[in-house]
């Protein structure tokens, strides 16, 4: 961890495919070859950093945040470019990595028109994914969070199909809904995590602000269930008064996202209208952002109000799991049932996340990545059918295992994988999901009623199979259909090992998200009021804002080492109006940190 | 020390003078007119800069005073050409005869 | 006799080293699959033949050898709780853990799964030969031996999974592959529907499964929380147990069977206390435990094909014929039996779920057997009586005669696959005819196949001295003498209902044989000669012949054990599989949930009264068949509705598509339209819209364009805020 190039890793795997689209931008519009060749080449780049990170990486290490680095950015108002990544962040890291070239690969002869425009798009989205997962800053998150709306919005609205502008609309609005209440709760809890001066919008100073405040509460709630606060901190009691509102924005901003239900009636439409390429950045990572936003900010920082509603967010989980499949047995559009699908999939990364058990947030974090490979590569083989047919109805197809053998084998593998047959990816996720329901204090019955997905999940998946697939072949037009060509077997390929690989050795997979999940646990036990009080084990540890403009590759603080609490380490200034100078300045002293 | 002007009375001046600009911005149908009385309200803020710059014994109100002079120039460039452009179009500067801009 | 068993008893490989091998068993057919799917159509018909065959023929091989090993003196196979003896396995690593659970890649073979193995292995590679001429004129014969190999490893894998998760992925392996199988010939939409039919039938069971794996931890886990006061028990310490415990969970997780086997041991004791922590508090030990095995005789009745989800089996058939023989009739509906077996030592300590499973396999023994009688295709015939010997053997379980419920498994895997391979040898032969009433007079033209159709039905039947007599006494000996604790009058009537299914077997199965062999060709046959087959289809039915007859030692009651002070006679099996069942002999003993008789029955009784059932029921369908309706051609009236009602089985699927999958369906479409597009998209997203665009009509009046009033009330507003901050600040 001492190379001078660990802390600039994440710099390149965030910037690099924005660095390309600058390139690509001297690109001549109707050089389309070498707009695909010059992105394709970006995204191998780009998942070539993606893979150094994570080599880079040491999962058993007890530093959170890895590969940190730091960079002072608006310092007035706490405000730093500061990026890292932990367990959770690396694998969602490495998954957007490896999607990145499939996603080139899988729009290229699918894409003909405004080709230059699509690929900056696409490198632009990676840049902002990539950058969402890996800011430790919450104000930085929220900017990536937000940026990747942009593109993702004209993939759907310029390339997508019939009813694209509607989709896109739709997709645009409810993301917005939420996340501008997010960022009033962002605020909020800016002026609430530290004292004037002190106030950053760094993760760290925001959750150590709050931590103590959080068990206080839990603590006080125990005695006193209902009580009103008197002799609470004043942290505290805003927490006691405001945490349940701050905490449902923050929920909402995620389970618009994620999508629960009943706010996931914009996936469908954004699935089914928008162009291979979105579908799969889509259900691969960017509904990954809505878990991993619950994952990190939403349950953390209000741990207290997270567990006030967790009957509500296991009940819309399961609710989400059940009503998700039933959706697919309703649906005659592939498009439709595969994104109703990922409804009921990501239910289970919600179910996992609030049983609040180790089990159950490991699956839930694993489950995170299976999703990601199973639908993501769901989309991608339906979208090599929808290229040759131009059709989405099953009932438009029938029979295809024999006009296109290869195809049909892939996209049975993948079946199996999404039903989580053991051996699968799936499997995994989903065991350790419901076992951790199972384990933790929510109602069986409702663990039992999550279980019956296995059913659906079969059910659903197997129907539309035997449309597509079996049978004779009903329609002229399908007979003359190709096998898939040696570009799309490059590009489903991967997807299969993944799957073979998750689902027989998940351990090393298991073991780079194992100290998140720990954490995870640990913060929500320790909020909880259970535990012992000390609060090493949960604090967030972050390197320092560098003291010059440019950072040192000072290594990351050891944890044995005696910490210092982050909002101290930010210089005290009061917010007057004056030239933004000094950071500028090498030779400006700043007030020492104690 | 030499008896000055007390800053009370240069702020009831400028107070005065606002007013009377907001009054002709608001009440005027000469877009011409509604022009200067803008310029006037800017004269004002002004003033009130310079007597607490004086009070203070600071330069910041002078700054302020010499941005606001900038920038009430470039307004009057940009609104007068607007004006013209209009008088042009519809061959009138009655505010009350071009409300195109509306439901 | 002493020479002999010292031959057996010493391995020439070292034990050990055979269950550090055990993987290879597994990894052979997965490859042997990997080449015929991937390269099957490059490198050609016999190539492929080869790859298959000789993967599964390899893997019998080294399955002999493990079988050797596991006999030998020195074999033990490593587990937290102390070596266990004529065992041998080894632990691959871990597959993946999360908080306290773990599950590790470990893999054991004792004398049940070696037997497993033997039969897997030996009749697979049978049929995998059998094949080679049954589908010699398919073009997708790289598919099918792909699946076939799957099918195998995955089937092996169950078997030899230490652990109820890696159990588990053999299990869904296999009803992965049926469901492959099954929809082998996928143009015909009715194949691939039998074959989602199947899978989504053995889901539901696999939903048990889960469940009950899951309350097994939370059981597991509330048992290391005990007080080491309530872990005392005759011989250990509870100190002692708890700490054992606790490692053996961490270091194996807590739901491999050492594990299982150890909370069994514990289990006794607790059985009436209620569990303290943990969310099953409150529950006593006993009534989870019996919760617990009925999920999993839900997930078992899925795999097994028992009453209420047996459907699946007889749609099964429509996969080619290898593979009902193979998977629909030897190995894979046979996993419940093998789970239960697994688990007998939990078994034994529930009698409610010891008298449901007798009674749920004694019923689906006698529906199946009564549906049996009037269906017309050959596959449907052995495919209902599948299901029926199927209920025999959990009625075994039921009555705790694990060793005889398993027992007819290997007999029922030797005969049923014959009868199968036989029933395809003759529609081979016969232009791919199914239908029994347009065969007839087979028996000339087939010489081979008729003679050991007729052994092998001989041999379901229970005619002496075949094994199939031997095992189905076994099962019907047990249920009249045993007594499952509190529930006597279960047994009893499983053990009628055994009674009278057997009859129906006999009967069945004679008329099944008489209209196809015996008798005259009929005249609408789709040939007018049947030919017999090749030799590479006829070998496997010898052998597989031979076997059914063979067989019968493992129930001969000729080993003498001394047991307390006297001597007992055991059958062959019963011994063999003794050190498998020590622990639930022991619980067995020391609970009394299971009364076992006190004194030997004598057998030559029960063995006569088997004999006359299978001779009357037998000759009563010669009788009907042969006599009877030949002459008069017609059935008697009144018996038409019951025919009727008997050859539309009993009307099941439509019940069940009345009940379930109907509206399953219905609500998942209304939901679609009213939910989702009504409630939710129309009244709440875009209710949200209109009400923005409809206040938006209202206030756009506001915009005047007069810019002068928009300054004015911008100055009343600044004014307004302005007064109203003075009145804030001076009071």
């Amino acid at each position: 961890m001492n190379s001078i190039y660990d802390s600039r890793i994440l710099n390149l795997v965030i910037f690099s495919p924005l660095l390309v689209a600058g390139l690509l931008a001297f690109l001549p519009k109707n050089e389309k070859g070498q707009i695909r060749a010059l992105t394709l080449a970006g995204m191998v780049l780009n998942l070539l950093t993606c893979l150094w990170a994570w080599s880079r990486f040491i999962p058993s290490s007890p530093v959170e945040f890895q590969l940190e680095y730091r960079l002072a950015w608006i310092d007035d108002i706490g405000l730093s470019y500061h990026v890292g990544v932990d367990g959770l962040s690396m694998a969602l890291v490495l998954l957007t990595g490896i999607l990145g070239p499939l996603v080139v690969l899988s729009s290229w002869t699918f894409v003909d028109e405004r080709v230059k425009e699509f690929h900056l798009a696409l490198l632009v989205l990676q840049t902002a994914m990539l950058g969402a997962v890996c800011a430790v800053d919450t104000l930085l998150f929220f900017v990536f969070f937000e940026a990747m709306l942009v593109p993702m919005y004209l993939l759907i609205g310029v390339w997508g199909s019939e009813e694209r502008q509607m989709a896109a609309m739709k997709f645009f609005l409810y993301t917005m809904v939420g996340s501008v209440l997010m960022l009033v709760a962002l605020l909020a809890v800016y002026f609430l995590a530290a004292p004037s001066g002190l106030r950053s919008f760094d993760y760290s100073t925001l959750y150590n602000g709050l931590m103590s405040a959080n068990r206080e509460l839990a603590q006080y709630l125990k005695t006193n269930p209902g009580g009103d606060g008197a002799g609470l901190s004043a942290t505290a009691l805003a927490l006691l008064r405001f945490g349940p509102w701050l905490f449902l924005a923050f929920a909402l901003a995620f389970a618009i996202k994620v999508p629960m239900f009943p706010l996931h009636t914009w996936l469908p439409d954004a699935h089914v209208q928008a162009p291979v390429a979105g579908s799969i950045v889509l259900a691969g990572v960017m509904l990954k952002m809505g878990t991993y936003g619950f994952w990190r900010f939403a349950i953390p920082l209000f741990p207290v109000a997270a567990r006030q509603f967790q009957m509500l967010l296991a009940a819309l989980a399961v609710v989400g799991i059940v009503y998700g499949a039933f959706m697919c047995l309703a649906q005659r559009d592939i498009k439709k049932l595969i994104a109703y699908s990922s409804v009921s999939h990501l239910g289970y990364c919600m179910l996992g996340m609030a049983a609040f058990t180790a089990e159950g947030a490991t699956g839930s974090a694993y489950q995170m990545l299976n999703h990601g490979v199973s639908t993501s590569a769901l989309f991608l083989l339906f979208g090599f059918l929808y290229e040759r047919r131009h059709a989405r109805l099953m009932s438009d197809y029938g029979g295809l295992a024999k006009v296109m053998p290869v195809y049909a084998a892939f996209f049975l593998i993948v079946t199996f994988s999404s039903v989580a047959v053991p051996g699968t990816n799936g499997f995994v996720g989903e065991f350790l999901v419901l076992l951790g329901s199972y384990k933790s204090n929510l109602p069986l019955w409702m663990s039992v009623v999550a279980t019956t997905a296995v059913v659906l999940g079969a059910a659903y998946m197997l129907w539309m199979v035997q449309k597509v697939f079996f049978g004779q072949v009903t329609h002229q037009e399908n007979l003359t259909l190709k096998d898939l060509g040696r570009r799309e077997v490059v590009a489903a390929l991967p997807f299969i090992v993944l799957i073979v690989v998750m689902g027989l050795r998940p351990q090393p997979f298991l073991d780079v998200l194992n100290h998140s999940t720990n954490r995870y646990i640990a913060r929500a036990q320790y909020a909880a009021g259970e535990g012992p009080s000390d609060d090493s084990k949960v604090r967030v540890l972050v390197r320092p804002l560098p003291k010059l403009a440019v950072a040192q590759a000072s290594p990351t603080p050891a944890p044995s080492a005696p910490s210092v609490p982050a909002p101290v380490q930010l210089p005290a200034r009061p917010l007057r109006l004056q030239p933004v100078q000094p950071q500028l300045q090498p030779a400006q002293p700043q007030p020492a940190t104690p | 020390m030499l008896q000055t002007v007390p800053t009370a009375h240069y702020l009831i001046l400028a107070a005065v003078l606002f007013c009377l600009g907001m009054l002709g911005v608001l009440l005027r149908r000469n877009a011409l007119v509604v022009f200067m009385c803008i310029e006037l309200m800017l004269n004002a803020a002004n003033l009130t800069f310079l007597a607490f710059a004086r009070e203070r014994g600071d330069s910041v109100g002078h700054l302020s005073a010499f941005f606001i002079i900038a920038v009430a120039a470039a307004e009057a460039a940009v609104g007068l050409a607007i004006v013209i452009a209009v008088f042009r179009s519809r061959g009138t500067v009655n505010i009350e005869e071009i409300q195109s801009m509306k439901h | 006799m002493e020479k002999l068993q010292l031959f057996f008893q010493t391995s020439p490989v070292d034990p050990t080293a055979a269950g550090h091998a055990l993987w290879l068993i597994i990894a052979l057919p997965l490859l042997g699959a990997l080449i015929s799917g991937v390269f099957g159509k490059i490198i050609g018909r016999q190539n492929t033949h080869l790859v298959a065959v000789g993967a599964v023929g390899g893997s019998f091989l080294m399955s002999l050898l493990v079988f050797w090993a596991i006999n030998d003196f020195r074999s033990s196979a490593g587990s937290p709780f102390g070596p266990i003896s004529y065992a041998v396995g080894a632990d691959f690593g871990t597959w993946f853990s999360a908080g306290s659970f773990k599950v590790t890649f470990g893999l054991t073979a004792d004398h049940l799964s070696g037997s497993m193995l033997l039969v897997i292995t030996g009749v697979g590679f049978l049929i995998h030969l059998y094949s080679t001429g049954y589908m010699s004129h398919d073009a997708g014969y790289w598919r099918f031996f792909a699946y076939l190999n799957l099918f195998i490893a995955a089937m092996l894998t169950l078997v030899l999974a230490d652990s109820l998760p890696l159990l588990f992925v053999g299990w869904e392996g296999v009803g992965l592959c049926s469901y492959l199988l099954i929809g082998f010939w996928y143009d015909d939409a009715q194949k691939a529907f039998a074959g989602r039919k199947a899978f989504i039938t053995n889901r539901i069971g696999d939903f048990g499964f889960l469940v009950a794996a899951f309350l097994t931890v939370l059981v597991v886990e509330s048992i290391t929380q005990l007080p080491v006061a309530s872990l005392n028990r005759a011989g250990a310490d509870g100190a002692m147990v708890a700490s054992r415990y606790a490692q053996g969970v961490s270091a194996r997780g807590a739901l491999s069977m050492p594990v299982l086997e150890e909370t069994a041991r514990i289990l006794p004791n607790l059985l009436t206390q209620e569990i303290a922590t943990g969310p099953l508090k409150g529950l006593a030990y006993g009534t989870a435990l019996t919760i617990i095995l009925l999920l999993f005789l839900l997930g078992a009745a899925g795999k097994s094909a028992q009453i209420p989800l047996y459907v699946w089996l007889p749609d099964a058939m429509a996969g080619p014929t290898p593979v009902s023989a193979l998977i629909h009739a030897a190995t894979m509906v046979t996993s419940g039996i093998y789970l239960f077996c697994r688990l007998s030592y939990l078994v034994v300590l529930s009698p409610t779920a010891m008298a449901v499973i007798a009674l749920i396999g004694a019923s689906t023994a006698l529906v199946a057997a009564l549906i049996a009688f009037t269906q017309t295709g050959i596959k449907k015939v052995l495919a209902y009586s599948t299901v029926s010997q199927l209920g025999f053997m959990f009625l075994g379980i039921g009555v705790g005669a694990f060793w005889a419920a398993f027992l007819h498994v290997v007999t029922h895997a030797f005969f049923k696959a014959c009868l199968f391979l036989g029933a395809g040898s003759v529609m081979h032969g016969n232009a791919d005819e199914e239908d029994i009433t347009r065969l007839g007079g087979v028996r000339k033209e087939m010489p081979v196949t008729w003679a050991t159709f007729l052994i092998a039905t001989l041999a379901i039947t229970g005619i002496v001295p075949l094994s199939g007599f031997f095992s189905k006494d076994a099962i019907l000996h047990a249920a009249h003498v045993n007594g499952i604790a509190g529930f006597e009058w279960a047994g009893h009537l499983a053990y009628w209902l055994g009674v009278v299914t057997a009859a129906g077997t006999s009967f069945y199965m004679m008329r099944l044989y008489f209209l196809t062999f015996e008798g005259e060709r009929a005249k609408d046959a789709k040939t007018p000669h049947a030919h017999e087959s090749s030799p590479v289809m006829t070998g496997p039915l010898v052998v597989l012949a031979v076997l059914s007859v063979v067989a019968l030692v493992h129930g001969l009651p000729i080993m003498h054990v001394q047991r307390g002070g006297t001597t007992v006679t055991q059958a062959l099996m019963e011994n063999f599989l003794d050190p498998v069942f020590r622990t639930t002999n022991d619980l067995v003993a020391q609970k009394q949930f299971l009364v076992l008789p006190k004194e030997e029955h004598g057998l030559l009784g029960a063995y006569v009264q088997a004999w006359l059932i299978a001779v009357v029921a037998g000759a009563l369908a010669f009788f009907v068949y042969r006599r009877y309706l030949p002459a008069v051609k017609k059935l008697p009236a009144a018996l038409e509705p019951l025919r009727k009602f008997s050859f539309n089985k009993f009307y099941v699927d439509e019940v069940y598509t009345a009940l379930i999958v109907r509206p399953l369906t219905f609500v998942a479409r209304a939901a679609y339209r009213l939910v989702d597009a009504v409630l939710i998209d129309g009244v709440m997203v875009r209710g949200t819209a209109w009400v923005t665009k409809q206040t938006g009509a209202v206030l756009r009046y506001l915009q005047t364009g007069d810019a002068q009033m928009y300054a004015a009330v911008m100055a009343v507003a600044l004014a307004g805020g302005l007064v109203w901050a003075l009145m804030r600040v001076m009071p």
